[in-house]
């Protein structure tokens, strides 16, 4: 137990300290480095959870594609962040207060917290047994039954979000000559096949 | 004190000759991988290849590690340093932590997990940040180009690549490693799934920036790409990470779909030689490929890269799963190979 | 196997939304625009026969995720008349835009089936799908002119407050999940039967109605609003105007009333704030407007802040007749506007000289010389949103007032009354500048045959709704019985 708690000790701080330094690193690329970093840490803590598939999901979704695409961008902006910080300090003042008053309604809303009665047994007890399936077949079997529905609407979501980057993006040029690659392969009239003897010439 | 030895400490200790049975004979190989690189292309081009130091010319792989080795580590001026230096050492470590959950023979396996084929994937769908950081902060703009499209190129690859693996991954049922090799006991899943593999291993080619998909370091146009402005050591970490990720490559492609540790007949000359040895040799069949497509193709126009990625890949590792799914649940070929 | 009867007209436009994506990029580009459009209205108009047909008293299905009710089929058809309405009315603009792509109609049906699925959502997780796959479609189609810095502009603006608005509801979602453990409106309304909740849960309703605030653009959360009509592409504006308020509009019914319901004397006064600043904002910055489609924003912030009248009266706790009163209201309310509007939009969209579009008040003036058919079904519509008797929009307002009145809550009626007297000011102001100002060039013709079928059957709805109110009012009737039983 005590290498389980080490672990989690060392991930949750590692996973904590680089999402401070994601929104106060000087450097945005910096910054989207720690922000994988931080990825890479709750993937750990997933895993020490035992939720394995979920851990993988997070790294190569997020991490492997997500983030990839996210450092592209920032590394092509050539945006000055320290000249965006400089009204920084102007909004501190209305910026606190509404985290304060976010952090105050919390702190009540914690304060009135019941742990419902029969809330422990249900979380130890799954939906399907633990010990008959790894956890994704569990979620497997979940989403594709209670869930299906959220699951085929989050689709249709994406879906949107696809057309969406296509027509807000996709430009046809006139007059591009396209490669007609099958064209090209099928050409007979100037290709010769010849046998050649091995370490021979023409 | 009895409890420290038995529960911490000998379980480390164990898992530490693991990973250095693992590791030297890694980087052995990686080694002599480069050598044999050297021959292969030489004796297709008709030309003998290194030869001078040693005999047959074997030494030459450790010649150039010393060479690196004793170089000057150089870093420019205008580079951000802490990325510059992470980065060489992120492509090495992460091609070699991916051997965790490979099992080179049964039950030969450091950690055999649940996710393991999700694990590979994931370590090298994180391949992509060695490169990207490299190219960023060595701040030229040929390291930036090349780094650039490494990135766009290989998460591109990488689409086809999880779609291949998922349509493996419905014949046999589970994403663990030696249960994906032992379905393949009857018949190695490179013959029913013959398109898939030739897709999945073009996509390996692309993801490890091999020729013909090696425009990340296209030597004519960006001289040498993402490394241009390493040296020394730093260099040699790319290099070594570049050519432990084939190794790695062709370990994926062997258990997903060259059976693995199994010898090709279940009759009795072929049982006789030990799994790890089968393992190595359908490896070194693998590497062998990488090196004759390097020696016979010419590049790939960037153009022709993304097509042949996102308009040909795609759609047919797409209906693969589909009509994968299909067959494995028309015909519960799931229960065949359990 | 979940019952998929209940969802048929949703998974319909689903399949058909796909069906319409291949049947545009197998065609040549000139053509597929104007073909997918076309699909898409008889695609919407089936959907509607589908949805009468499946009407059979309530079913819920997937969970207790999805339900279909009375309530749900009177919206649902409201929704798909205004979609096919809207589609039909965008081709002759985006033809002279060139911005004629086919995406632009899957799009809308996409939207549609948000907006469906956001009317049967029976539980948080699908109100929130639902919401998001509208929204997400109307960022895109705000956007759609990508060429102008206006439209781009809106589609970002749009984008970005929304995806707050996202933010809030989720956090509201969250508090309200995490205090009852259930995201099922039944289970909830079950759980709060007494009218208890705990703190959690009433701090989570007010983020859920801020959240749900923002989607029918009431006060506070109506900034984006002027700023996106304006930007959009009109026949845009003209479908933003209307079906995704009354889907909003009904989402926020179905959960305030539907889920929380037992809750009211803790939302009832967030809803009655909402509601008064609507009215009065949308009456007294609408009086310097001078560009028609900032105006009508305006006017839509108004109307919702009546249609807002009825929710509060839904939410007091007691009289059971004055509640029911109360959502039917809405119901009737949100009918009578989705006619207004589309008719108001489709003389805006005639807005057209020497091949521009033109969109100030100031150009409709001498219209009555001009084009005096034109000049007197605008003015139609323009009393008709202004509340004069015996045109629809008065009807509209007076069923809320009297539920209103029912429910005693004066204060809302009166401050309703007088905001509705302070709108009818700019909206007679467009009459005045049609009939009485100095005539300016008339705008292009001939108006289209379907902008004419738009015209007349919205005129028509609108001048004679008092002669045979009642098929609006009977399905409004249905409706509430189904969401308040008993």
């Amino acid at each position: 137990m005590i290498i389980q708690s080490l672990a989690f000790y060392l991930f949750s701080i590692v996973a904590v300290a680089s999402a401070v330094m994601v929104i106060s690193a000087r450097n945005p690329v910096h910054s989207v480095l720690f922000l994988i970093l931080a990825f890479f840490n709750s993937a750990g803590l997933f895993v020490l959870l035992g939720a394995e598939f979920l851990a993988m999901i997070l790294v190569v979704v997020y991490v492997g594609a997500v983030a990839v695409l996210f450092m592209f961008v920032v590394m092509m902006l050539d945006i000055n962040f320290t000249a965006l910080r400089e009204g920084f300090l102007q909004y501190l003042p209305l910026g606190g207060l509404i985290g304060l008053v976010l952090l105050l309604e919390l702190a009540v809303i914690l304060g009135g917290w019941i742990i419902a009665p029969g809330a422990a047994e249900r979380a130890a007890a799954p939906t399907p047994a633990i010990d008959s399936v790894n956890n994704t077949e569990a979620l497997g079997q979940l989403i594709y039954t209670n869930y299906i529905y959220f699951f085929q609407a989050a689709g249709m979501v994406l879906l949107v979000a696809m057309i969406g980057a296509i027509v807000l993006t996709h430009r046809s040029r006139p007059g591009v000559r396209k490669q007609k690659i099958s064209e090209q392969v099928a050409r007979e009239d100037s290709i010769e096949m010849r046998d050649m003897p091995s370490g021979g010439g023409i | 004190m009895a409890e420290f030895w038995t529960g911490y400490a000998w379980p480390a200790i164990w898992i530490g000759l693991q990973v250095v049975a693992i590791i030297i004979p890694l980087l052995l190989c990686v080694a002599y991988l480069v050598y044999a690189e050297r021959k292969v292309i030489a004796a297709i081009h008709l030309r003998r290849g290194p030869n001078v130091v040693g005999p047959y010319g074997l030494l030459q792989p450790i010649a150039d590690g010393m060479k690196l080795f004793f170089k000057e580590t150089v870093i420019p001026t205008g580079a951000n340093r802490g990325v510059f230096i992470i980065a060489p050492v992120l492509t090495f470590t992460l091609a070699l932590i991916a051997w965790a959950v490979i099992p080179v023979g049964d039950g030969l396996v450091i950690a055999d997990i649940n996710v393991g084929i999700l694990y590979l994937f994931a370590i090298s769908s994180l391949g992509v940040y060695g490169i990207l950081m490299a190219g960023w902060a060595s701040n030229s703009k040929y390291a930036f180009l090349g780094g650039l499209r490494s990135a766009a190129q290989m998460v591109s690859y990488e689409v086809s690549m999880g779609f291949i693996i998922i349509s493996v991954l419905l014949v046999v049922g589970s994403l663990n490693l030696s249960d994906i090799v032992n379905a393949q006991r009857h018949i190695w899943f490179v013959i029913p799934l013959f398109p898939m593999a030739v897709i999945f291993f073009v996509s390996t080619l692309a993801e490890t920036n091999r020729h013909p998909f090696d425009l990340p370091e296209a030597e004519a146009e960006l001289v040498s790409g993402y490394n241009v402005e390493y040296s020394s050591m730093a260099f040699a970490l790319f290099f070594l990470g570049e050519y432990a990720n084939m190794i790695l490559m062709s370990a994926m492609t062997t258990i997903l779909f060259l059976g693995g540790w199994l010898p090709p007949f279940n009759v009795a000359p072929f049982t006789w030689i030990p799994g790890p040895i089968w393992f190595a040799a359908k490896i070194a069949f693998c590497l062998f490929i990488f090196l004759w497509v390097r020696a016979t193709f010419p590049r790939y126009r960037y153009d022709q890269l993304m097509r042949l990625g996102w308009k040909v890949f795609l759609p047919i590792s797409l209906a693969a799963v589909v009509i994968v799914g299909g067959v494995v649940l028309a015909f519960d070929i799931q229960s065949l190979v359990k | 196997m979940p019952d998929l009867v209940p969802a048929l007209p949703e998974i319909f436009l689903a399949v058909m939304s796909m069906a319409l994506l291949m049947a545009g990029v197998f065609q040549k580009e000139e053509n597929a625009g104007r073909s997918v459009s076309y699909l898409a209205i008889a695609t919407l108009v089936v959907t509607i026969a589908i949805v009468g047909v499946v009407a059979d008293g309530r079913a819920s299905t997937f969970g207790g995720a999805f339900v279909t009710d009375g309530f749900a089929v009177y919206v649902k058809v409201l929704i798909l008349i205004a979609t096919a309405a809207a589609v039909l009315m965008s081709r002759e603009y985006l033809e002279r835009h060139g911005i004629f792509r086919f995406e632009f109609p899957v799009l809308m049906v996409l939207a549609a089936l948000g907006m469906l699925m956001m009317v049967s959502a029976n539980d948080l997780i699908s109100l929130y799908l639902g919401i998001e796959l509208q929204s997400l479609s109307l960022y895109v189609i705000a956007s759609f002119q990508r060429d102008t810095t206006r439209s781009a502009e809106a589609g970002l603006k749009y984008f970005v407050l929304g995806a707050l608005s996202s933010g809030l509801l989720l956090y509201g979602i969250s508090l309200v999940y995490g205090f009852s453990g259930s995201t099922n409106f039944d289970a909830l309304a079950q759980l709060f039967q007494a009218g208890q909740s705990p703190l959690g849960v009433t701090v989570g309703i007010v983020f859920i109605i801020a959240g749900l605030a923002f989607k029918v653009s009431a006060v506070p959360f109506h900034m984006w609003t002027p700023d996106v009509y304006e930007g959009a592409p009109t026949p845009v504006t003209a479908f933003f105007a209307v079906a995704p308020k009354i889907a909003a509009m009904a989402l926020f019914v179905r959960v305030m009333v539907g889920a929380f319901g037992d809750l009211g004397d803790q939302w009832q006064q967030v809803i009655i704030f909402i509601s008064i600043a609507s009215m009065v904002l949308g009456a007294f910055a609408a009086i310097n407007q001078t560009n028609i489609k900032r105006l009508m924003a305006y006017s839509s912030i108004g109307h919702m802040g009546y249609a807002l009248i009825g929710l509060a009266v839904a939410g007091g706790a007691g009289n059971a007749e004055a509640r029911a009163d109360g959502v039917s209201g809405i119901l009737i309310y949100l009918a009578i506007y989705m006619f207004m509007n589309i008719g108001a939009f489709a003389c805006i969209l005639q807005m057209r000289r020497n091949g521009r579009m033109v969109e100030g008040i100031g150009d409709l003036a001498g219209l009555s010389k001009s084009n005096p058919a034109m000049a007197v079904v605008l003015a139609t519509f323009m009393f008709s949103m202004a509340g004069i008797p015996p045109l629809a929009g008065f009807f509209g307002k007076l069923y809320i007032f009297l539920a209103a009145i029912e429910a005693e809550l004066f204060a809302l009626a009166i401050i309703g009354v007088l905001a509705s007297v302070v709108g009818a000011f700019y909206y007679l102001r467009i009459v005045k500048v049609m009939y009485f100002d100095a005539p300016e060039e008339g705008f292009d013709g001939p108006v289209s045959m379907e902008m004419k079928a738009v015209l007349v059957v919205t005129g028509v709805v609108t001048l004679f709704f008092f002669v045979w109110p009642l098929p609006i009012l009977a399905g409004a009737g249905l409706a509430t019985a189904a969401l308040l039983p008993g």
